[in-house]
């Protein structure tokens, strides 16, 4: 059976680390990209079973705007190939600022949030659930 | 004609107002009027009685007819006053009726009087001297003018009878039997009763008008008194009253608005302004006027070194303008007279450190201001000047509040990032997940790993505490939510933990005749009882018990979260809510913890209505009270 694979999008090369390592322990297989741009060049070269997706990128709501893209209900849009695509969304972001998002299906159709730091088991955990194993 | 009974138009006495003045003496001929009404009731009976027991008594020959009728006259035209007089009670501007009421009872009662002498004798009838009770009513009624022509008319219609009696061109009515003889036609009889009635007459007269002018100049003393006394103390109250409104808020523009609305209203004046020093202390900002009219031009910033006044006012004088076409002191001296302000009064705000601004009246009329309006200024300008510089540092300290929050809101989003990476790093090599480690380095990584956590811990504190700070929102909108699930959910999360350590963890709730619900976030609420659920059992040893209660009290419900645990020191309770404090015990017994999560706890509390307390007895326990406002339909 192939391997699932798994496409990291942040900007923080330690956080990347820190998901990483646990999934690749899991069996996963797992890319990595920096940003937005990058991410999309990577999924449209082999497309991924999952996205864990970062929401401070370039700026404070690049992932936001990134998952609203892929997510698109329109038809004709370039990215309908990968609305099927699961997201994971990480947020660095205390749920006890202003600048706080909860996970609203009519805003932002993400399946699940994690909150920074993300604990391995959980992320193990998540991770599985999402891609129905 | 004579004069009107008032002394209207005598000089106006300092500080009474000629309104003031008539209202006194309107009062004071209504009464009289209504006094000689109910006299003459009596004089009229008085008039019938004494004819009848002259004749029927004294058995003296009366030619008694014309005698009752003059009696029935006047009981009749008594009458008819008394029903004026009823009728003209209700309105209360009729001092014009008033007037021509007085002069027309005294010149009726003149006419009954001297046709009472005639008929009663003449210069023989003992009715003569009755004569001078009317005349000094009418020293009571009008003004020494008048009450001297009225004493004059009396001696002279008196001269007039005895005289036509004298000369035989009037009947003689003797009173038979009083006399012997007729004495109306004894020429030195005659002459000595005319001159002694006619200075009786006059000298009563005399008198009673100098008493009573007298009394008069009293009473008006008294009104200016009482006058005066009533404006001291309506400026008093309104003083008092404009000091609560003042310092009722600490919002700047408010303070401004009504300082300039209060004293335009307590000075009795038209319009009314503020201005305040800028920063450079070189510049007067326009902050707040009443009662400017829309086309009054706003001269904007106004520089002090080319404005006279202003630099005389700033030194500390209070400058009055009597007339403003007549002064130097002014920059826009033509705007100002075209606004019809004619005189004005300007104190200066004077706060702790120096000036902070000025304080005006404008009035309409010129040489409104007097010395009394300057005390009174100066007083307004002291409070006023309080009330800004409280204003002004509540906004300092509300700007720098701000900063602050603003400032530990960026610090400790800066500070988490790092600190949650680090914390995933090091999961990720305990966990096993880069390979095995050997004892000692998993014990390490294993001891950084709960120092990072115990410092993410704390910065979330902090963002919290800084969060709440600054503004409400970020917690989400208050709604009405459910109290008593909130608090179930908290409990059950606690069970796992409270198993571990052998401690009873009991929820009761006793409300059951309402549904309990607060006007809160969700966060909050969860936040507040989430921490002190969670003291309760870190600071509770293993078989002890911690119950949480939900009681309602009146319209409140209190939540009591007791436990019997180490306890707080009374010392330690008074610093408890502070940020940072930790009780000393506490520490020896749990080395983690921040200091921050009692005072996130109270400072929701605070924010969603309630009230916080604690009671504690070391080695006993603790009690942890949230009351807060229930929902009631």
């Amino acid at each position: 059976m192939n391997k699932k694979s798994i496409l990291l999008v942040d900007d923080d090369p330690d956080v990347r680390l820190s998901l990483r390592l646990p999934l690749e322990a899991a069996g996963y297989e797992v890319k990595e990209a920096t940003n937005p741009t990058e991410g999309l060049a990577s999924m449209k070269k082999e497309k991924p079973d999952l996205l864990i997706l970062d929401v401070m990128m370039d700026s404070a709501t690049a992932g936001f705007q990134f998952a609203l893209d892929l997510k698109s209900e329109d038809p004709k849009s370039e990215l309908k190939a990968f609305k099927d695509i699961p997201i994971i969304m990480l947020t660095a972001i205390h749920d006890t600022t202003s600048l706080r998002f909860s996970p609203d299906q009519d805003y932002l159709p993400v399946e699940v949030f994690l909150e920074k730091p993300v604990e391995p088991d959980v992320l193990l955990a998540t991770v599985k659930k999402q891609l129905g194993e | 004609m004579v004069e009107g009974p008032l002394p209207m138009n005598s000089s106006p006495i300092n500080g009474l107002t000629p309104q003031g003045k008539r209202s006194l003496i309107e009062e004071e001929l209504k009464a009289s009027v209504a006094w000689l009404i109910r006299l003459r009731w009596l004089a009229g009976v008085g008039v019938i009685l004494t004819a009848w027991s002259v004749n029927a008594i004294l058995k003296l020959q009366l030619f008694t007819f014309p005698i009752y009728l003059i009696g029935a006259v006047i009981l009749v035209y008594n009458s008819i006053f008394y029903y004026i007089d009823k009728k003209i009670q209700s309105n209360p501007a009729a001092t014009q009726e008033y007037t021509r009421l007085a002069h027309w009872q005294v010149g009726l009662d003149w006419l009954a009087m001297i046709l009472l002498i005639h008929f009663s004798g003449g210069v023989e009838s003992p009715a003569i001297l009755f004569f001078v009770f009317h005349i000094i009513i009418a020293a009571i009624f009008f003004t020494p003018r008048t009450a001297y022509i009225y004493s004059l008319v009396a001696v002279l219609l008196v001269w007039l009878d005895v005289g036509l009696e004298f000369l035989g061109i009037l009947p003689h009515y003797p009173v038979e039997g009083f006399l012997q003889e007729a004495l109306y036609k004894n020429i030195w009889y005659v002459l000595a009763i005319l001159l002694f009635f006619g200075a009786t007459s006059l000298i009563s007269a005399y008198l009673a008008i100098s008493i009573n002018q007298r009394l008069r100049r009293r009473e008006e003393e008294v009104m200016e008194l009482t006058v005066n006394l009533q404006r001291a103390t309506e400026r008093l109250q309104a003083l008092n009253d404009g000091a609560r409104a003042i310092s009722s808020t600490l919002e700047l523009s408010e303070v401004l608005n009504r300082l300039v609305k209060n004293t335009a209203e307590v000075m009795h004046v038209h319009a009314c302004f503020i201005r305040l020093l800028d920063k450079t202390g070189q510049h007067l900002e326009r902050v707040a006027d009443f009662g400017l009219s829309q086309n009054f031009p706003d001269n904007g910033s106004i520089d002090v070194q080319n404005n006279p006044l202003i630099q005389e006012v700033l030194s500390g004088k209070i400058v009055n303008i009597p007339d403003t076409s007549q002064t130097s002191l002014l920059q826009y001296p033509a705007t100002t007279i075209r606004e019809g302000i004619h005189s004005m009064l300007v104190a200066p705000l004077i706060g702790k450190s120096g000036p902070l601004g000025i304080l005006g009246v404008y009035s309409h009329n010129v040489n409104h201001f007097s010395k009394d309006d300057e005390t009174f200024i100066a007083a307004i300008a002291a409070q006023g000047s309080t009330a800004i510089e409280n204003a002004l540092a509540y906004q300092a300290i509300e700007a720098l509040d701000a900063t602050k929050s603003q400032f530990v809101r960026m610090v400790t989003h800066e500070l988490r990032s790092p600190v949650s990476v680090i914390k995933s790093l090091l999961r990720t090599i305990t966990a096993g997940y880069a390979g095995g480690l050997n004892e000692q380095q998993r014990d390490i990584l294993e001891r950084a790993s709960k120092r990072a956590e115990a410092l993410q811990g704390l910065v979330d504190d902090l963002l919290d505490l800084a969060a709440g700070k600054a503004d409400i929102k970020s917690h989400g909108e208050m709604e009405p939510i459910r109290l008593d699930d909130v608090i179930e959910q908290v409990v059950k999360r606690f069970e796992i933990s409270a198993k571990e350590k052998e401690i009873d963890l009991i929820w009761e709730n006793h409300i059951s005749e309402i549904t309990p619900m607060v006007k809160a976030t969700q966060e909050g609420l969860d936040r507040i009882f989430n921490n002190l659920v969670s003291n309760a059992i870190k600071y509770t040893l293993p078989k002890g018990k911690v119950t949480v209660k939900l009681t309602r009290v009146g319209n409140e419900a209190c939540v009591t979260i007791e436990d019997t645990g180490i306890g707080i020191s009374e010392e330690a309770q008074a610093q408890l809510f502070q940020e940072f404090y930790r009780a000393p015990n506490a520490k020896e017994m749990e080395k983690e913890g921040t200091g921050l999560g009692l005072v996130i706890v109270k400072d929701l509390v605070k924010r969603f209505g309630g009230k916080i307390g604690v009671k504690s007895t070391v080695g006993v326990g603790s009690q942890f009270t949230v009351i807060l406002p229930l929902l009631l339909q």
